[in-house]
């Protein structure tokens, strides 16, 4: 176990800024996601700390040492990567006793730490096969155990769940989970899927052009973002231009309708352009009672799209201050078909706003 | 009409699809006649006048494998087609690995070099050549300077071969895993880069060796007595041995493409075996 700090990372590719003065604190033990959209710079992170990319300025420090002076394969790090990495002319268990071979371990002990490894991977039974008979899933799974062979002081993983199905990278997502708290490994892991870094992280650090723009709990990022950005990436979001009414009352105005926020921090003036935040969930639909107008929302709309998800049911409604969009128990949005007519109301306290 | 027109139209091309089978009939017979007619000559021709002797038809393949001549020529072929290969895999297989993974820009560029060889021809290669090597006497006098030639010659094969191998692999994120995993570079190319392009190697080098054991041109034109070369001499006074000679060379070359061919396949039948166990 060893805590990572990344400080002031810079690193530019001709003209493209890939990493804008990064910083980041990992504790030791802790799970730490790099969150953000395709080109946001979370691969040269990772690579600038596996040491496959050397920053232009800045430090990476493992347990408080720098370690850009050492090369790639004497860093003790276990690294998962995007793309297929296995040796394909050796089988699951040769590939994870590799590095153990390059240390010279004695070779019972290689074979049986690689047993284990593949036990704690669910593969134990695939220990023979070569990477061409085993699936994408499987690979990675042999990836990960190969990467932790050494006892890395650090884990670092980079969409290793990208290439796969939709239900073997939940699967597979919460099995990462479990071995990491297991082997209390501290753990970088790389992805553009917010869903992912959600639900299996400690930490979540939400990327954007070469830097962070908020770290925090899964919780924190999803029901706090601190910029615009992280709201409208981290899951799905209502936006809406509207005016403070009073700074006092944390008043704003949207539309007809005059909301107060609960937010504590309300560093806004009288009269301030600010964009509100809504989250689908937190939006409740009313319908009128046998073909009544439907009253006691802050503006009526009618439905324009029903989207069945499973348990939830997205429904977007035309108001007059624009289009809205909530999520609905799926129960809930039977009652509704296109074109009825509803009320829109708002969750108390589900409301966020930043500065336009 | 339709239900008239729709048979006939299907006759006539059925009539067409047999007239077209009947040519590649054809075409196969006299391709096959090509090929097999000289080499049926050459065997007849190598076989006959032995009535005379005892041999039972064996006897020019006899007469020259007593030749002291052909051996030390066969031997000196092989010699030299062994050290081509030892060369030119020493050169290229670094090569090909570093330009794959750092300098994949030159990648085109060594496509163009790799296929010089083919564009300028044998001689015009000597007669750059020797004036270069000339200076160096102690090598220029002596058969261990044709594999540094037959290297050029080898180079469009050998490279091209690795380079499909490379091609083949995610090169560049095996060779990161391999360094993440506490690997040289220098491990990393034996371990995880040799084994991945065996059958690169092993048929680009089984070509060199054909082309080792078969170069006439520019052995003859430095007057080393390669195989070929004793083959050419014979060939001017000895007819019937220069028959039994070429059968002994095609059968050698045949004997190659096997090894080449099991080779191959040997590679994946004991991936498939590791699988089944
Ligand atoms: N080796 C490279 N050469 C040139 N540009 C690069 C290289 N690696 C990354 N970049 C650029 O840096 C930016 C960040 O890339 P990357 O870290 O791979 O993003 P992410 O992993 O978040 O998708 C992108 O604009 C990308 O095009
Ligand atoms: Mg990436």
């Amino acid at each position: 176990m060893a805590s990572v700090e990344l400080q002031g990372l810079h690193k530019e590719f001709g003209n493209v800024v890939a990493l804008d003065d990064l910083d980041l604190d990992v504790a030791a033990g802790e799970f730490v996601s790099l969150l953000g959209p395709s080109g946001c710079g979370k691969t040269t992170a990772l690579r600038c700390v596996a040491g496959f990319e050397f920053p232009d300025s800045g430090e990476v420090l493992v347990d408080g040492k720098d370690v850009l002076g050492l090369p790639a394969n004497k860093r003790n790090m276990g690294m998962v990567f995007q793309a297929y990495s296995l040796f394909p002319n050796m089988t699951a268990q040769q590939n994870v006793e590799f590095s153990m071979k390059i240390r010279r371990r004695p070779r019972s002990e290689r074979s049986k730490r690689a047993l284990e490894l593949l036990e704690l991977v669910g593969l134990s039974r695939q220990a023979e096969r070569y990477p061409r008979q085993l699936s994408g899933g499987q690979q990675q799974r042999v990836a990960l155990a190969r990467a932790l062979a050494l006892e890395p002081a650090v884990l670092l993983l980079d969409e290793p769940l990208s290439a796969l199905d939709a239900k073997v990278r939940v699967q597979l997502r919460e099995e990462v989970r479990r071995i990491q708290l297991e082997l209390g490994i501290t753990t970088l892991y790389v992805t553009h899927d917010q869903e992912e870094a959600l639900s299996v992280s400690d930490r979540v650090a939400v990327l954007s052009e070469g830097r962070i723009e908020q770290i925090g709990t899964p919780a924190e990022v999803y029901t706090h973002p601190k910029t615009s950005f992280v709201a409208s990436f981290v899951g799905t979001v209502n936006r809406a231009e509207v005016t403070v009414l009073s700074a006092s009352g944390k008043t704003v105005r949207w539309g007809p309708a005059v909301l107060k926020l609960e937010t504590e921090a309300f560093a806004y003036h009288d009269g301030d352009a600010v964009t509100l935040y809504l989250r689908p969930e937190d939006v409740t639909l009313g319908l009128g009672r046998n073909g009544t107008i439907p009253s006691g929302g802050l503006f009526n709309g009618r439905v324009t799209s029903i989207t069945f998800l499973g348990p939830v049911t997205r429904v977007s409604v035309r108001t007059e201050v624009g289009p809205v969009v909530a999520d609905l128990s799926s129960a809930e949005a039977l009652e509704l078909s296109i074109d009825s007519e509803v009320s829109v109301d708002v969750a108390p306290g589900a409301l966020r706003a930043l500065a336009s | 009409m339709a239900a008239i027109a729709v048979p006939t139209s299907n006759k006539r091309r059925r009539g067409g699809h047999g007239r077209l089978q009947l040519w590649h009939v054809f075409w196969i017979i006299v391709a096959v006649l090509y090929f097999v007619v000289p080499l049926y000559s050459l065997l007849q021709f190598s076989f006959e006048g032995s009535v005379n002797h005892h041999s039972a038809g064996f006897h020019w393949f006899l007469t020259v494998f007593d030749d002291p001549q052909f051996r030390s020529s066969f031997w000196l072929s092989v010699q030299i087609a062994l050290e081509t290969v030892l060369v030119s895999n020493l050169l290229l297989v670094p090569t090909a690995f570093w330009i794959h993974l750092k300098l994949p820009k030159l990648r085109p560029v060594m496509d163009f070099v790799s296929i010089l060889p083919f564009v300028v021809p044998p001689i015009v290669l000597i007669v750059g050549l020797v004036p270069f090597l000339q200076p160096f006497t102690f090598i220029y006098s002596r058969p261990e300077v044709l594999p540094l030639i037959y290297v050029v010659f080898a180079l469009p094969f050998l490279y091209r071969s690795l380079d499909a191998g490379l091609r083949a692999i995610d090169l560049k994120t095996l060779s990161e895993a391999s360094a993440n995993l506490g690997s040289s570079t220098l491990g990393t190319l034996v371990r995880v880069v040799l084994p991945n392009l065996r059958q690169s190697i092993i048929s680009g080098s089984l070509l060199t060796v054909a082309i080792g054991m078969g170069e006439f041109t520019i052995s003859s034109l430095l007057s080393f007595n390669t195989f070929p070369v004793y083959i050419f001499n014979i060939g001017q006074s000895q007819a019937y041995e220069a028959a039994a000679l070429s059968v002994i060379s095609l059968l050698l070359i045949w004997g190659i493409m096997i090894g080449l061919f099991l080779l191959g396949r040997g590679g994946r039948t004991s991936i498939a075996l590791g699988a089944t166990r």
